[in-house]
């Protein structure tokens, strides 16, 4: 009751610090103020719950039927990672857009950014169908409204209508998922369900989950929306959309699951394999990208698919009862959860910082950033480290996990998707290096390639300190995995009722020698640090400008680009197009040459067939002639016709 | 005076504002038939009730008095021409006026109604009514006579209303009444804003407005 209490303050806290910038006389900070106290609150009761492991529950009457709000563990596993970054990005934003722009959708953009936690709380405690659609929905159109702030751009207006339709595509799905299990459990409150014998209904409804929620997740086919969405919202808000609303697919899939008492043999695997190619698809595309943003926004879909593998892993695990490829799985899906949350989120803020100071979301116009925004460059050092899962950092002991569990799934005999998987999860891992690579190398290093980036600088604390704060915990996660087994443990024990709690035996010595190997590169590293600045000259005295080496005077033009880095993976990028002109005359006029990446399954495929369709639906525009009588004669044609149906459905049907 | 004597002349003027050329004879047919439903709750015997008395005086006042002003009004500050400025001519109005009469005499007959309903011609001079607005609404081009054709439409639902008289609360009456006040004086408003726009009242210029 107590913990259930603090979570519904916390959502009370958003609602008000979201409305609270609409009375012109108070100060932003109060209403910030508000929104940190509501994260306090509902990381307190997450933390409680995570660490007591037992659940509170809150019941009511809603619409005459019993309804439930409840916070277990699972619940507290998401909440936590979403008032985190909330509260972090509430901080951010109040610097990286400004109340009182002269656009003035500074207030529309807090408002919806406030609705959109107070959704999300309420979504991962609600246990009722329709209270949990509300909130979806409410998430939904919020995030819709937050990724179209900056709705003059028409491109950010596309990417959002898109985003939109694509929302509510799942939310249909998600309705006939709830109507469905409405009708397996006869009630509309979420309880665990007994063994039927509806093998059919069971399908379809994990199936229509799996849809849904695998919209909003990003999974393969399903991920088109988010690489635009994500890059045309404000930094702050791409980083909760990216590290937490995209997670609420996860959530779902998870929870549904979980109320199952079986599930049915093949969905694991499915949803593994599922998993594995979009980690994989996300990372190759994340490599081709120009634009920064889309590139991050790319990494999350890679990120959402190693957790789906990692769900995967444990349905396989609960169909087979092997309790210990559950842990494994849904461990490891719910710490890379934490991890992506983390980090996913530090990128976006770094991102942000840059498109703050820049005014450019594009790799080949910036470089050198380095030398002009030093702050920024060092604190997304780490995020770069850590998103491609390298020790010290926190990702690398999720994707522990989950190699753990493909091994042992392995020697078990499931051995196409595991297989299939783990190719995938090592490809994905080098890849991403590859892909983040790219990102710093491109962006910090060498010099500017465009006037844009010459007067860019860091931001103040404001816009800092999150990020430092981020940094601090990607690290203290990585080197502490150990402590945060106990909790995984509780987790996995709601999602697979019935499990008993193996991580903490079972990882145990395995966290302890690779933290302690941690330990010890980071203490070689300092030394040799210390060493190098003792024995290296000031840097003062050797400092030759970037890119000097075997140019006497570099041009800007000539430095390496993101490009030509990744042209060498282009095999892998079916989207990748080149546009040059064949060189044919003897004195050939200028010749230019382009490349651009589109997405395969968004823009290559679908793009174009709706594009198509569009076209033949313009022929029901002769129906709208803006002639106001033609519009109320066809409310009298409407009006006879239901006459004429009253009559004849008597007569017909008897 | 029995109700249905003055629902029959209801019909009637149903015709003459179909078959009418002129935007001002329009504008006092619309306030007789106005007035006449407005007494056809006293001829039904029902003046015996306080808030029907309050319904009945309302209505004239709106339909008899505030309407005619505004409509009235709206032609002088616009200068809007005498024609009605028909899409469909005359005669073919009335036609398809006598065609829905009839039909609306036949449907009345296959409605399922309460048993004892009170006057015999009431509904089938609602749906009537109700026709001849939409007939108004549908044929003319003028915005002035739409919303002609707007209060015409609004007294076949008054009619049907009629229907259930003795059970309406106070509160839906004056919902309507207030609805059709703020309904004209909309349309007044636009009258005025399309006649700025475009220099005339003809509703045709709205297509431009379409994207």
């Amino acid at each position: 009751m107590l913990d259930v209490a603090w979570i519904l303050v916390a959502a009370v806290c958003w609602i008000g610090a979201s409305f609270l910038p609409f009375f012109t006389r108070v100060d932003d900070r109060w209403s910030q103020g508000l929104g940190l106290l509501g994260a306090a609150f509902a990381v307190v009761g997450a933390v409680r719950v995570l660490t007591g492991g037992t659940a509170s529950q809150l019941d009511f009457l809603f619409w005459r039927g019993a309804a439930r709000f409840e916070i277990d563990a699972l619940s507290a596993a998401f909440l936590l990672p979403l008032h985190l970054v909330a509260g972090l990005g509430l901080v951010y934003g109040g610097e990286y857009w400004p109340l009182n722009l002269p656009k003035g959708s500074g207030r529309s953009l807090r408002l919806f950014y406030g609705l959109l936690v107070a959704a999300m709380t309420l979504l991962l405690v609600a246990r009722h169908g329709l209270l949990f659609l509300l909130a979806w929905e409410i998430m939904a159109l919020s995030a819709f409204i937050l990724i179209g702030t900056d709705h003059e751009n028409p491109e950010v207006r596309h990417a959002s209508w898109v985003y939109l339709v694509c929302t509510h595509t799942g939310t249909a799905m998600l309705t006939a998922m709830v109507i469905l299990l409405a009708h397996r459990s006869g009630g509309l409150l979420w309880v665990p369900l007994q063994a039927g014998n509806a093998q059919a209904l069971d399908f379809w409804i994990l199936g229509l989950a799996c849809l849904g929620f695998g919209f909003k997740a990003g999974f393969l086919p399903l991920h088109f929306w988010l690489p635009a969405a994500h890059a045309s919202a404000p930094s702050h808000v791409s980083a909760i959309l990216s590290s937490v609303m995209l997670k609420m697919g996860i959530y779902g899939i998870l929870r549904i699951s979980g109320l199952f008492p079986a599930i049915p043999w093949g969905f694991g695997s499915a949803l593994l394999a599922l998993g594995a190619l979009s980690a994989v698809y996300g990372v190759g595309n994340a490599l081709a990208q120009r634009d920064y943003k889309r590139l991050l926004a790319y990494s999350s879909i890679e990120n959402l698919g190693i957790i789906g593998m990692g769900v995967g892993l444990g349905l396989a695990g609960r169909a087979g009862h092997d309790p210990w490829l559950v842990a494994l799985g849904f461990g490891g899906a719910i710490f890379h959860v934490w991890n992506h949350a983390i980090f996913k989120s530090l990128l976006f803020f770094g991102a942000g910082s840059i498109l703050h100071a820049t005014g450019t979301r594009d790799m080949e116009a910036l470089g050198g950033l380095a030398s002009r925004m030093p702050r920024t460059a060092l604190l997304l050092f780490p995020a770069v480290l850590a998103v491609s899962a390298l020790p010290p950092f926190n990702a690398f002991l999720s994707e522990w996990f989950l190699y753990r569990g493909i091994f042992a799934s392995l020697s078990r005999g499931y051995p196409w998707s595991a297989g299939l998987a783990l190719a995938a999860l090592a490809f994905t891992g080098g890849l991403a290096a590859v892909a983040f690579a790219k990102f710093y190398g491109i962006l910090f290093l060498g010099t500017s390639r465009s006037p844009a980036g010459e007067h860019a600088h860091d931001p103040t604390g404001t816009m800092l300190v999150p990020m430092a704060i981020l940094v601090c915990l990607s690290l203290g996660t990585g080197l502490a995995g150990v402590l945060l087994l106990p909790s995984l443990d509780r987790v996995v024990a709601v999602i697979a009722p019935g499990s008993a709690s193996l991580l903490a035996r079972g990882l145990n010595a395995d966290l302890r020698i690779l933290v302690g190997a941690e330990a010890l590169l980071l203490g070689c590293g300092f030394a040799a640090y210390l060493w190098w600045r003792r024995s290296t000259p000031s840097p003062e005295a050797l400092s030759p400008p970037t890119w000097d080496c075997g140019y006497a005077l570099p041009v800007r033009r000539a430095e390496y680009t993101g490009s030509s880095f990744s042209e060498a993976w282009a095999p892998l990028l079916p989207g990748l197009k080149y546009k040059v002109r064949r060189i044919t005359a003897n004195f050939p006029k200028p010749v230019a040459f382009r490349s651009e990446i589109r997405d395969l399954v968004g823009e290559l495929f679908l793009g174009s067939r709706l594009e198509r369709m569009a076209q033949r639906l313009l022929r029901f525009r002769s129906l709208q002639p803006g002639y106001l009588s033609l519009y109320i004669l066809y409310v009298l044609l409407a009006l006879l016709g239901a006459f004429l149906w009253m009559f004849l459905r008597g007569r017909l049907l008897g | 005076m029995s109700p249905d004597f003055l629902i029959a002349l209801t019909l009637i003027s149903n015709f003459m504002l179909v078959a009418t050329s002129r935007v001002n004879k329009a504008i006092q047919i619309v306030v007789v038939q106005g007035v006449l439903l407005g007494l056809i709750p006293l001829a039904m015997g029902l003046g015996k009730y306080f808030h029907i008395l309050l319904v009945v005086l309302a209505a004239l006042v709106v339909k008899g008095w505030l309407i005619p002003f505004l409509l009235r009004r709206a032609i002088r500050e616009v200068h809007i021409q005498r024609e009605v400025d028909p899409y469909i001519g005359y005669t073919v109005s009335l036609m398809l006026c006598a065609l829905g009469t009839g039909l609306s005499l036949i449907l009345a007959h296959m409605l399922p109604l309460k048993a004892g309903t009170p006057v015999v011609l009431l509904v089938p001079a609602a749906l009537a009514t109700l026709f001849t607005g939409f007939l108004v609404l549908v044929s003319r081009r003028k915005a002035l006579t739409q919303v002609v054709g707007y209060l015409v439409l609004e007294n076949g639902i008054y009619l049907f209303g009629l229907l259930l008289v003795e059970e309406m609360p106070l509160l839906v009456e004056t919902g309507i009444l207030l609805d059709l006040f703020v309904g004209v004086f909309v349309m007044g408003i636009v009258i005025n804003h399309i006649r700025n726009a475009f220099d005339s009242t003809d509703t045709r210029h709205l297509a431009e407005l379409k994207d």
